[in-house]
């Protein structure tokens, strides 16, 4: 196989030559942007996540000027595959690979880039030097998260914890956790539970009750999903423990604006990127690698902190307010070379 | 006569209590059609299900030429050389198959290679069809044949196997005319060459076309055999139908003003009309054979079907039900036959079995049952129908047929009736529970007009002041139960066509 | 006949209860506070939503049908009273009797799907499960429903779940006893009563034993069959409803494991008291063992997945219990 360097030098290197002499704002090929065609081939579709990341997706593509075509194989792995053959079939010039099985996906992304056909893979790892990964960073939401918990309550604390073994993104988080009761043996984990029965939240709130009865003297929770945060809330408020209890919590949307500025909420502070954002900086990556430049292996789209009080300070009622006042989440300094339009704000 | 072909003897065979074969001895020569007759539940089903394979006898031997013959499953009978076509004729086909994949079933369930050779099976298909002189396309799915067709294809398999006894249960029971006919032809043309048929049959018209012989079963036992000919038709209808001089001392009551009127009632299209009326105090029973058209008046005047034209009339008012419940509601009740089926309620206990219709009569407003009032009727009523049980809690199923069928029976007489309906009362009943019931249904008759069904013309005469006799789907025959000639009622019972119709009285 | 069995009978018929009591004094010895007064409600709680969909479910099966739908119209009903007052801004009354009367139309057309026009009932129901897992999300293009959301038309919703809708999942009568479990016991008592002691509920169980022989003693069975599905589109609307009040917005969700737990507690319900059959008594305490199970073995901190194990392993001897033990085939087809 062709060395990340040498595949990327010579790309650069092709995609220079036309660039010369051209005096359009945008590289070849956006000089067309109409010409090019874009694909996004999802895994995981339903939900407020994945909406948004949608609609980022669409925006960008919007603002760039290109032809994007959305695959949905909700949860169907192998069909997830065939999409991206059908979008090879179609005569792509780009995909974007939303969540998936490596196991699936390595071998279709593979022949993606065989086909000549420029490939982004957001969260899902296929094994491929010629794939840039975008990555919302799952140890920083984590890390973020427990700084605030650290700061608020000090390294001393009675925690429980939700978690579910095996999905990605929690595995990571999970890391975090690990290194930093590692780090603070003041730390101390009573209960771990967690499950992903849908509604989750109510799922969740059942166990959460559970283990709020079995451990009365728990102080904070860490949940580091929103749906699990959510169930916890539920629970800590039935339980009457809303002034002991502190959740913080990673990711957020509107409905967990609102549960976390309720009066007394015991849900403190959660750390998030915004989807829409993830989406947008998939398709300027994939923009890059089109234009012949270089993303790195490794595009990490930064989360935000967002607290209880910053969004009572503030205001914020919805995702969209959380965005016009709370700059750093409505925009990542991410994939933006000189020449990229940016979505109308 | 040759040698038999096959030759039962003391063949006996029981279901827990119930004794359905009680030593049957009979012999099938080749070359000929021996019909075997019997009322329902006489046991046939049972003889056939034993000579195939699918039961096996308690008692008795059976010998196929000079080797005992004792079938585990229905493919070692076929192998032995009986082969059996069912009256259910889907059983003997697989419809989504062609003709082909039909005659050669055998040998593909039965193994050979694994893949198949279209040419070569057409080839053999072909040559099975005409062996029975079945011209056919063999490439045709047999989902598109004709009832017939598809029957001749299912005794064409059969027949691939060589078989030393062909055994045939009711095959014209839904064919045609000239269907029956292309049947009849194949079976002839067995006969000729040498095999040896068992007919089933309950159609005297097809049973006088083929019959070389006649058996009559009757209560699991042969009960009479004619061979010489002209065969004693006649004969065997009375053997199978039975007729002992009853113990039972008819006295026919007066009968009261008309409770229901029939005039020019056709059940079925091309059935003759007949006009009949039933008067209270008047047990009616209404005699035939299966397929007679009992059924289907039982059914009209249910509501459960619709006769063709005709007019019912209930106390001089039109009786038109369009459902059981309008029947039900207008108070003609009606305790269906095959009980198991068609009545029993395998979860309730006696108590619940017998109130189901009329669970109103037992609610407090707002649809509240009162258990007090449904124990009080149920107690009531086992008492008068002389149920044995523990008590009215007692699961349905804890009780022997007999007892099944006197709740059954007890739960159309716990409520007063117009016009009572009893299809087939005595069915797989012991003889002490069915004079209980016939009892019963004498006792109570003076309010209503009750009109019996029955399978055996003994249970007629044990019953009814009158006997109707059913044929064709019309009445044919209209009886006062007094010093009856047994031998007209057969006699109308056997052949339709001779006997005058019933001018409705 | 009977007197030689009197231990086995004994142990059909009370068996599961014996077994249930064992439990909470098992659990009631491990995990410190299992055997409070709050966590007897936790428990409840934590079952009121599966128990009244199994409740539901449990009418279904008495006239020998089945339900599959119930955790769509669960989640629709959950759906739909959120779409009500947050995005047409109505009133609490509005949300509860518009995902009631969805509820009921639901199992109208699957009663009349599978009376009418004779669609197996497992077929029709799951038919209608896709088919509102589908529609639910039509008018949100698939997201949750919250107070300022943004719609398909780029509006931003206004309305809020109201206070009196919320009490409904969050009121406690005394500070202890949930309004959901109020409506559970309701819900139980109805059902039980309806089924057991009114002339409709003993023709529905005739129609479950031998339907040939109801319809021929003046029963109107596709009446009562659509009567049946209608309870039980009632009763997954009524538990949709409890679940927006608890989650307090329209969550997506596909409500399969509200249908499996509420089949699991109807099916165990067979076992209870020996009755052979699906009862309501039966349906509520079957609910109630699961969620005293998962509560303790949550207290003991066992791992997520041990849930769903022991989950499929009490249905399998209840079931075992149900047709082996007492020695009947269960129902009986015509």
């Amino acid at each position: 196989m062709i060395s990340r360097r040498v595949f990327t030098s010579l790309l650069g290197a092709a995609a220079m030559l036309p660039t010369v002499g051209f005096a359009a704002d945008m590289p070849a090929p956006f000089d067309n942007a109409g010409d090019v065609k874009i694909a996004l081939v999802r895994y995981l579709s339903t939900g407020d996540f994945f909406q948004a990341y949608l609609s980022g997706v669409e925006k960008q593509a919007e603002a760039i000027g290109v032809d994007l075509r959305v695959f949905d194989s909700r949860q169907d792995a192998a069909l997830q595959a065939d999409m991206v053959d059908q979008a090879i079939a179609l005569g792509v010039d780009g995909i974007i690979i939303q969540h998936g099985l490596t196991e699936s996906m390595q071998a279709a992304a593979q022949r993606a880039v065989d086909a000549g056909i420029k490939v982004v893979a957001f969260d899902v790892n296929v094994e491929n030097d010629a794939i840039p990964q975008v990555e919302q960073s799952d140890r920083d939401l984590a890390r973020l998260a427990l700084e605030a918990a650290v700061e608020d309550n000090g390294t001393e604390w009675v925690a429980g914890y939700v978690y579910v073994p095996g999905i990605a993104p929690l595995d990571r988080r999970d890391e975090t956790w690990v290194e930093v009761k590692a780090a603070n043996p003041g730390i101390n984990e009573v209960a771990m539970f967690g499950t992903l029965d849908n509604p989750i939240a109510n799922s969740v709130a059942n166990q959460a009750r559970a283990v709020l009865s079995a451990n009365p003297n728990i102080t904070v929770m860490f949940a580091p999903y929103d749906e699990f945060a959510k169930g916890v809330k539920i629970a800590v408020d039935e339980a009457g423990m809303t002034d002991q209890v502190s959740i913080y919590s990673a990711d957020v949307s509107t409905a967990d604006i609102a549960a976390m500025r309720e009066p007394g909420s015991a849900w403190k502070a959660t750390a998030a990127t915004n989807p829409a954002v993830v989406g947008e900086v998939s398709v300027r990556t994939l923009a890059m690698l089109l234009a012949g430049e270089d993303p790195g292996h490794n595009v990490i789209v930064p989360p935000t902190l967002i607290t209880q009080s910053m969004l009572n300070e503030l205001d914020i009622s919805n995702m969209e307010e959380l965005g016009a006042k709370l700059p750093a989440f409505a925009h990542a300094d991410v994939a933006v070379p000189e020449w990229m339009p940016l979505p109308a704000r | 006569m040759s040698e038999p072909a096959i030759r039962l003897s003391g063949v006996r065979k029981s279901f827990g209590k119930n004794q359905v074969l009680r030593g049957i001895d009979m012999q099938i020569p080749p070359g000929q059609v021996t019909v075997l007759m019997g009322a329902n539940g006489a046991g046939k089903s049972t003889l056939v299900k034993v000579l195939c394979g699918v039961h096996r006898a308690d008692g008795g031997t059976v010998m196929l030429g000079e080797t005992p013959f004792a079938p585990e499953t229905p493919s070692e009978a076929l192998r032995s050389g009986v082969v059996t076509v069912h009256q259910n004729i889907n059983d003997g086909v697989v419809p989504d198959l062609d003709v082909t994949s039909n005659l050669l079933l055998d040998t593909l369930a039965s193994g050979g290679s694994t893949f198949l050779k279209r040419r070569d099976m057409r080839a053999r298909a072909r040559e099975i069809a005409a062996a029975v002189g079945l011209e056919i396309d063999v490439t045709l799915p047999v989902a598109g044949l004709t009832l017939a067709d598809r029957q001749l294809v299912s005794i064409a398999r059969a027949m691939a196997h060589n078989p030393e006894l062909l055994i045939l249960d009711e095959p014209t029971s839904s064919l045609s005319a000239a269907e029956t006919k292309r049947l009849f032809e194949m079976v002839e043309r067995l006969r000729d060459r040498g095999v040896a048929i068992l007919y089933i049959s309950h159609r005297m018209s097809d049973i006088r076309r083929l019959a070389d012989r006649i058996l009559s079963m009757r209560d699991g036992q042969i009960v009479q055999h004619f061979e010489d000919k002209p065969l004693d038709y006649e004969g065997a209808v009375r053997a199978m139908l039975g007729h002992e001089i009853s113990e039972v001392d008819i006295r026919i009551p007066d009968a009261g003003k008309p409770v229901l009127e029939l005039s020019d009632l056709v059940l079925r299209e091309g059935a003759a009309p007949f006009s009949i009326d039933a008067h209270e105090n008047e047990v009616i029973a209404v005699a035939g054979l299966v397929g007679s058209g009992k059924s289907a008046f039982a059914a009209a005047l249910f509501g459960l079907t619709r006769p063709v034209s005709g007019r019912m009339k209930l106390d001089g008012r039109p009786h038109q039900p369009r459902a059981s419940s309008d029947a039900v509601a207008a108070g003609v009740y009606m305790c269906p036959k095959d009980r198991l089926v068609n009545a029993v309620v395998p979860d309730f206990d006696i108590s619940r079995n017998i109130t189901l219709p009329f669970t109103r009569r037992h609610s407090r407003p707002g649809g509240f049952l009162s258990f007090r009032s449904e124990r009080a009727t149920a107690n009531r009523m086992v008492g008068d129908m002389g149920v044995i049980c523990q008590g009215v809690g007692d699961g349905i199923l804890t009780l022997s047929g007999g007892n099944q069928q006197k709740v059954m029976v007890a739960r159309w007489m716990a409520e007063a009736s117009r016009v009572l309906i009893l299809d087939e009362p005595f069915q797989g009943v012991d003889i002490q529970a069915r004079r209980d019931i016939g009892r019963k249904i004498r006792e109570t008759a003076n309010t209503r007009t009750t009109i019996v069904f029955v399978a055996e013309l003994d249970e007629a005469l044990e019953v009814a002041d009158r006997i109707l006799v059913m044929s064709e789907h019309s009445i044919v025959g209209d009886h006062r139960n007094d010093n009856i000639d047994v031998s007209a009622i057969m006699a109308e019972v056997v052949d339709a066509g001779a006997a005058p119709r019933a001018a409705g009285i | 006949m009977q007197k030689s069995s009197t231990l086995l009978d004994l142990a059909i018929k009370y068996g599961f209860l014996a077994l249930m009591a064992g439990l909470i004094i098992f659990f009631g010895i491990t995990a410190e506070g299992f055997l409070s007064p709050f966590s007897a409600v936790f428990i409840l709680q934590s079952v009121a939503i599966t128990g009244i969909l199994a409740l539901g479910v449990t009418a279904t099966l008495v006239v020998d049908g089945f339900d599959l739908s119930i955790g769509a119209v669960a989640t629709s009903a959950l759906m739909l009273s959120a779409y009500v007052m947050v995005v047409w801004e109505m009133s609490a009354f509005w949300a509860v009797a518009l995902s009631l009367a969805m509820g009921a139309a639901v199992g109208a057309v699957n009663g009349m799907m599978i009376v009418k026009f004779k669609v197996p009932d497992l077929l029709a129901t799951l038919g209608m499960m896709f088919l509102l897992l589908g529609a639910q999300r039509i008018p949100t293009e698939g997201r949750s429903v919250s107070t300022g959301m943004a719609l398909p038309d780029g509006t931003i919703a206004n309305g809020t779940f109201s206070d009196t809708f919320l009490m409904l999942g969050r009121y406690r009568i005394a500070d202890l006893v949930p309004l959901s479990v109020v409506f559970l016991i309701a819900a139980a008592i109805l059902i039980w009563a309806f089924l057991e002691l009114t002339r409709h509920g003993r023709l529905m169980y005739a129609i479950g034993s031998n339907a040939q022989a109801a319809s021929l003693a003046g029963t109107n069975v596709n009446r009562y069959k659509i009567l049946a599905y209608m309870i039980s589109g009632t009763m997954a609307s009524l538990g949709g409803i409890l679940l927006s009040a608890r989650l307090g917005r329209g969550d997506v969700a596909s409500g399969n494991n509200l249908l499996l737990d509420a089949v699991a507690a109807a099916l165990i319900g067979f076992a209870v008291l020996g009755a052979g059959k699906p009862n309501a008594f039966g349906t509520a305490i079957g609910a109630l063992f699961v969620g005293i199970l998962l509560q303790g073995l949550t207290m003991l901190n066992a791992p997520y997945y041990t849930q769903d194990f022991i989950k499929g392993a009490v249905l399998v001897v209840a079931l075992v219990f149900t047709f082996a033990l007492s020695g009947r085939t269960g129902r009986a087809k015509a």
